[in-house]
């Protein structure tokens, strides 16, 4: 309940421990055009290719329906009245922690997020010791060292025009979907990352992200590229409650790995996901995907989403080389009013492709939480296989729980194997638990946790700590 | 140290009343044996005392240390050092023995105004108390009874009491589903934790267990009453003639027994 | 629901001018005629048909029955199951036969003849066609207003049916594609007990459409048995719609097996209608060529306590296609329900495809429902085991794909049809003559 009122409070229309609303936005104007695409990619100071893109991109998407199909209501977004570009925000800077609003304090620290970033992400200044430009210049050295190029997709446009036109929409296509298409022609900003041949990135690309790449905007772009024999872990997002003035979410993420390469790709969601009554929140409409493009490579995703009003988003692995490998890890929690549709596609079309999905779904309050999936296994995939387990667990009885999983094999070679099951949290199980001395929301954050547990060991060591914490927060007096 | 008085208690679903006016005094120090034949609310009683929500308290009281606890939740009765042993020991899919019990020990700790240990610490605190069951150390690593048979899950249960120390403790079958050996071993720890400042309460069906753990006082339960009490030689009687005696004094002496 | 006030009319909306005016279902008539004008033809975009092929109904030229040139049924006496000696009902090309129909074995309180003589029975103008569920396409309506013929069982309470009920279908070859619309209604009030064997088999190679529509009403503490097996011809389309209402403390059991027809779809629905039920939806499809089967099921569980059970087993050979979407429903305050689904597709060949989308939807807490659905071949390690054992491979995987397909038909309670179903599934291994399958 905590984080409910302190986001509350930091969303809350008076604003009173500080944060502002004037954010000063550039004189832009609302809705969209041709024009408005092309003043956009002005103001970003692109080259003339990138500007074609996104106008392809908007004429697309201007004949496309907005999508229906799944199992999810909400107030479509009014697109002609949404500002589709905002320069930088000067972030309002508070003196000390002490100003920050108590009840988001409290949520840091039950997270047990570091003071010096529970000040960066509260918008406190932070001292010159912990700045985050060092921070930047520190990591930016060590990978520049590796040779790996880590920058915004804004800076890459600019800098390494070549690998961002080679890649840009070859995994994600411009007409992929509504969404997609929406992105590709007005996306904010975002990361880029390139590792080359015979590379292992020396760090784990998120501490770094977790600070700097917060203001990213609505339409976020991510592009990874892994050449021959490489290897990048790359994290998004935060377990803190994270606010933004957008509703609307709409990002685009690409991953290509070749040859032998390994990308890790982790999320963890929290973002605003409405009171109690499903007003507000964030809509989170993402389109990620990676494709497997030489043989013997490897792409994985891990997600944890707990936030959100509306999540659709079904990151996915196109296993074109041979003896690649997909895998997707998951675990949704939805409470309150929220309404997640997430799951992946695994498409096999290379000898001796291999996926794995282990999807956990969680639902409380009047919530709505869907697994969506897609394993197909064309027919020139010799000998692919998959194993699919969706697990779902209801916390209540207002809420409820849904698998779909397509299924298509079209070679007698291939194995595929789903499994599905649905339970509670039993109350046997938590008398059992408070017996040993556990509250209540303890024994249940306990038990869920077992129940993830082989997702959550797949996120990078130190967030799975605040993961563990975060999924018993979300939880919190939700049985009773 | 455990007083309960004419404790009336029904199911909180249909309203069936299984205790029907228990009384029990439990001593610091002293061992008790409940037994009775099936259905007689043996298991209610050690579910109550530990705040099982399934059931309600409709008349009488039980009091801890001479407060009452009927408003305490099971964890906050737990904190106060009251341990039920299960008799069908829950399954936790996904959490480790060790997380479980570090978990229940420092909150525990945390509620007595002891010092927490950190994992390292508790580890070699638990690797002793495993002895005292003779369990396996990967044991530890397994999910909390997923997969246990019968007879790990009841010898999972007095290793936690060996880990949690608590001051009352109440056994309830914990002998049921045991071989000889394991039932041994059991008794063992039970009276190896056993001292001059903890009491323990035994709920069993059979007298066996009470050939290797000597109870101060023995205690017959039928239709929801404590209808007899005596010394261990009443265990002896039980074993010989049954229940049936006890059932027709019961009914030849009314609900007064 | 909101209707679309106009859709693009199909060979059956055409084909509506046909319909009986002096039929004795006039309600029946005028409400699916509306329902008819309102529904779409299906096509790939509704997602309940994204997988079907629905090429096979574009390319026939389908008249009405009358114009088809029916040919006579010769020689059906050898579908007649020996147990169903005295309660057989026949029906060719969806019109009762009398000749062929034998009635009178069942004892007391079990009434089984033409729904067209039961026309003022209270039991049929209380059920008939109001347990359908139009699903907003054009099937179920169109059977609504051709159908004049159909079988009509009633259990009263108690009453106990002595002999398995066939109801067998008979399609006889004709000049031109015509459309059957065969009709079923099962009323098995209190206690009783029926088991009843449908039977659709096409005499020939011919193209038809057939619908058959069937209602089942299960009342308390009543047990249905119901197979139902499909043996059109290859060139045949057959678009079947049983629905099942299972009341309290009752039992309903299908079990369908596929095996003709150019393109099946089948949807059979139960719904939970009070709490202490039971009831299974099995199938078996075995296909080859350039069959398409289509299993849509739905369990929708209303009310506590039920269990459901599902095995659906699917072999594919040649250029065949199977899809299953098998949807659980369990409902706010349905609780404890335990419910299993199982999908087990076999791909045998180079150029089949199985889709398949085991659906759960679980608005309840306490629940225990699990599916599992595989797609693959045969186990190498079961195939080398039997050949060690000294059988050559292909004996092997024709023995495994045997085993296989065998699971299903084991809950079979007529002794004839088990039989029947067993040689049925050693014809498709034979001639599948797995050596074909590439290793």
């Amino acid at each position: 309940m905590s984080e409910t009122k302190a986001l509350e409070a930091m969303i809350g229309e008076e604003y009173k421990y500080g944060f502002s609303t004037d954010v000063e936005y550039e004189d832009f104007p609302k809705g969209i055009n041709e024009d408005v695409v092309r003043l956009i990619s002005q103001k970003k100071n692109e080259p003339e290719w990138m500007t074609e893109f996104r106008l392809k991109a908007y004429r697309a998407w201007i004949e496309m329906e907005e999508p229906s199909w799944f199992n999810a209501t909400y107030q479509k977004p009014k697109f002609d009245t949404l500002q589709y570009y905002s320069a930088p925000k000067n972030k309002p800077k508070l003196d000390s922690l002490d100003d920050v609003d108590p009840k988001i304090r409290e949520t840091y620290e039950k997270l047990g997020i570091p003071l010096e970033e529970q000040k960066m992400l509260s918008g406190v200044a932070v001292d010159a010791v912990f700045d985050s430009v060092s921070i930047f210049t520190s990591f930016k050295e060590k990978l520049a060292e590796a040779g790996v190029i880590f920058c915004s997709i804004s800076e890459a446009v600019q800098n390494y025009p070549e690998l961002v036109k080679k890649h840009m929409g070859s995994v994600v296509p411009i007409r992929d979907n509504f969404y997609a298409a929406l992105n590709s022609a007005v996306f904010s900003d975002g990361s880029f990352c390139y590792v080359p041949k015979d590379t292992i990135c020396p760090m784990e690309l998120s501490t770094y992200f977790r600070i700097n790449n917060m203001n990213s905007g609505q339409f976020e772009r991510t592009l990874i590229i892994a050449e021959d024999n490489s290897q990048v872990s790359y994290l998004e997002g935060c377990t803190a409650p994270m606010y933004d003035e957008h509703q609307l979410h709409a990002a685009v993420v690409e991953l290509v790995a070749m040859e032998n390469a390994e990308i890790k790709y982790s999320t963890i969601q929290n973002w605003y996901s409405g009171d109690e009554d499903g007003k507000g929140g964030i809509y989170n409409f993402v389109t990620k995907r990676g494709i497997c493009k030489g043989d013997n490579s490897k792409i994985s995703w891990t997600q944890l989403e707990t936030g959100s009003a509306v999540t659709l988003k079904y990151p996915s692995v196109i296993l074109k080389g041979d003896n690649s490998v997909g895998e997707f890890f998951s675990v949704a929690v939805t409470n309150k009013m929220q309404q997640a549709d997430t799951g992946t596609k695994m498409i096999h079309l290379g000898k001796n492709t291999k996926s794995t999905i282990i999807s956990k779904g969680i639902s409380a309050g009047r919530s709505n939480n869907s697994y969506r999936g897609q394993v197909k296994i064309s027919k020139k995939a010799e000998n692919a296989r998959n194993y699919s387990q969706c697990d779902s667990m209801l916390i209540g009885q207002t809420c409820g729980a849904h698998t779909f999983p397509y299924i298509e094999s079209a070679n007698p070679t291939g194995k595929i194997e789903h499994e599905a099951t649905t339970s509670r949290v039993g109350e046997e199980q938590i008398f059992y638990l408070q017996q040993r001395g556990l509250s209540e929301d303890d024994a249940i954050s306990l038990i869920v946790n077992g129940f993830c547990k082989e997702v959550l060991k797949e996120l990078p060591m130190e967030f799975a700590v605040e993961a563990n914490k975060l999924l018993g927060i979300k939880l919190e007096g939700s049985v009773g | 140290m455990l007083e309960i008085k004419d404790l009336h208690v029904v199911v909180e679903e249909d309203g069936t009343e299984i205790l029907k006016g228990v009384n029990l005094k439990v001593n610091k120090g002293e061992i008790h044996a409940i037994m009775g034949p099936n259905g007689s609310g043996k298991s209610t009683l050690a579910k109550i005392a530990a705040g099982h929500p399934e059931y309600e308290v409709t008349k009488g009281d039980i009091l801890y240390n001479g407060e009452s606890i009927l408003e305490m939740d099971p964890d906050e009765r737990a904190h106060a050092g009251i341990f039920l042993a299960f008799q069908y020991p829950v399954e936790v899919p996904g959490v480790t023995n060790t997380t479980l019990l570090r978990e229940s020990y420092n909150t525990i700790a945390n509620s007595r105004g002891r010092e927490e240990l950190d994992p390292l610490e508790f580890d070699d605190y638990i690797k002793d108390k495993l002895e005292l069951v003779q369990m396996n150390p990967d044991f530890l690593e397994r999910s909390v009874n997923a997969g246990f048979s019968g007879g790990e899950k009841k010898r999972n249960e007095i290793f936690q009491m060996a880990v949690l120390q608590p001051k009352l403790s109440l056994l309830d079958e914990t002998d049921s589903g045991l071989d000889i050996d394991a039932l041994k071993i059991v008794a063992n720890g039970i009276n190896q934790l056993h001292g001059e400042d903890d009491a323990v309460v035994l709920i069993t069906h059979y007298q066996r267990l009470l050939n290797y753990i000597e109870p101060d006082f023995v205690h017959v339960m039928i239709g929801g009453k404590i209808v007899k009490s005596g010394d261990k030689t009443l265990a002896y009687k039980l074993e010989e003639q049954g229940y049936d005696w006890l059932e027709a004094h019961a009914k030849v002496n009314g609900e007064a027994v | 629901m909101a209707l679309p006030t106009q859709v693009e009319p199909s060979f059956l909306h055409r084909l509506a001018k046909h319909a009986p005016d002096s039929g004795n279902w006039t309600a029946i008539r005028e409400q699916s005629l509306k329902e008819l004008n309102a529904s779409p033809f299906p096509h790939k975009k509704i997602e309940e048909w994204r997988f079907i092929d629905l090429k096979p109904f574009s390319k026939i030229e389908f008249t009405s029955l009358d114009d088809a040139g029916t040919l006579p049924a010769t020689d059906i006496e050898k579908f007649f199951l020996p147990e169903s000696d005295r309660s057989r009902l026949v029906f060719i090309n969806g019109r009762y036969n009398e000749k062929f129909s034998s009635i009178g074995g069942l004892g007391n309180g079990v009434t089984v003849g033409n729904l067209n003589s039961f026309t003022d029975n209270s039991v049929v103008e209380k059920y008939l066609n109001k347990l359908v569920d139009y699903e907003n396409d054009v099937f179920v309506p169109y059977n609504g207003l051709m159908f004049e013929d159909g079988a009509f069982i009633h259990l009263e309470k108690e009453a106990k049916a002595e002999a398995p009920i066939q109801i067998l279908n008979i399609y006889t070859d004709s000049k031109k594609a015509f459309v059957a619309t065969p009709r079923m209604l099962v009323v098995a009030e209190e206690d009783s007990d029926v088991t009843i064997i449908e039977d659709h088999i096409g005499l020939s190679g011919n193209e038809y459409l057939t619908i058959p529509v069937c209602e089942v009403k299960t009342k308390q503490r009543a047990h249905i048995h119901h197979v139902r097996i499909q043996r059109d011809s290859l060139n045949a389309l057959h678009v079947s719609r049983p629905i099942a209402y299972v009341e309290k403390n009752s039992e309903y059991h299908s079990y369908t097996i596929n095996l003709g027809a150019k393109l099946a779809r089948n949807e059979p629905k139960v719904i939970q209608e009070d709490e202490e039920v039971d009831f299974t939806l099995d199938g078996l499809v075995l296909i080859d060529g350039e069959q398409i089967a289509d299993t849509h099921s739905t369990f929708d569980h209303r009310f506590s306590h039920a269990d459901s059970h599902q095995l659906h087993k699917v072999v594919v050979n040649g250029k065949a296609h199977s899809i299953f979407n098998g949807k659980i429903f369990v409902r706010r305050d349905a609780q404890k329900i335990d419910s299993f689904q199982e999908n087990r597709n076999l791909l045998l060949s180079r150029d089949g495809l199985v889709n398949t989308k085991p659906q759960l939807e679980i608005f309840a807490d306490d629940v225990l429902c699990s599916h599992g659905a595989t797609i693959g071949q045969l186990d190498p390690e079961e195939v080398f085991y039997l050949q060690s054992r000294g059988m050559t491979e292909e004996k092997a995987k024709e023995v495994l794909t045997y085993a296989f397909a065998l699971e299903t038909i084991e809950n079979m309670k007529v002794e004839s049809v088990h039989k029947l179903l067993i040689e049925e599934v050693y014809r498709y291994t034979k001639a599948n003559s797995v050596a074909k399958i590439t290793a």
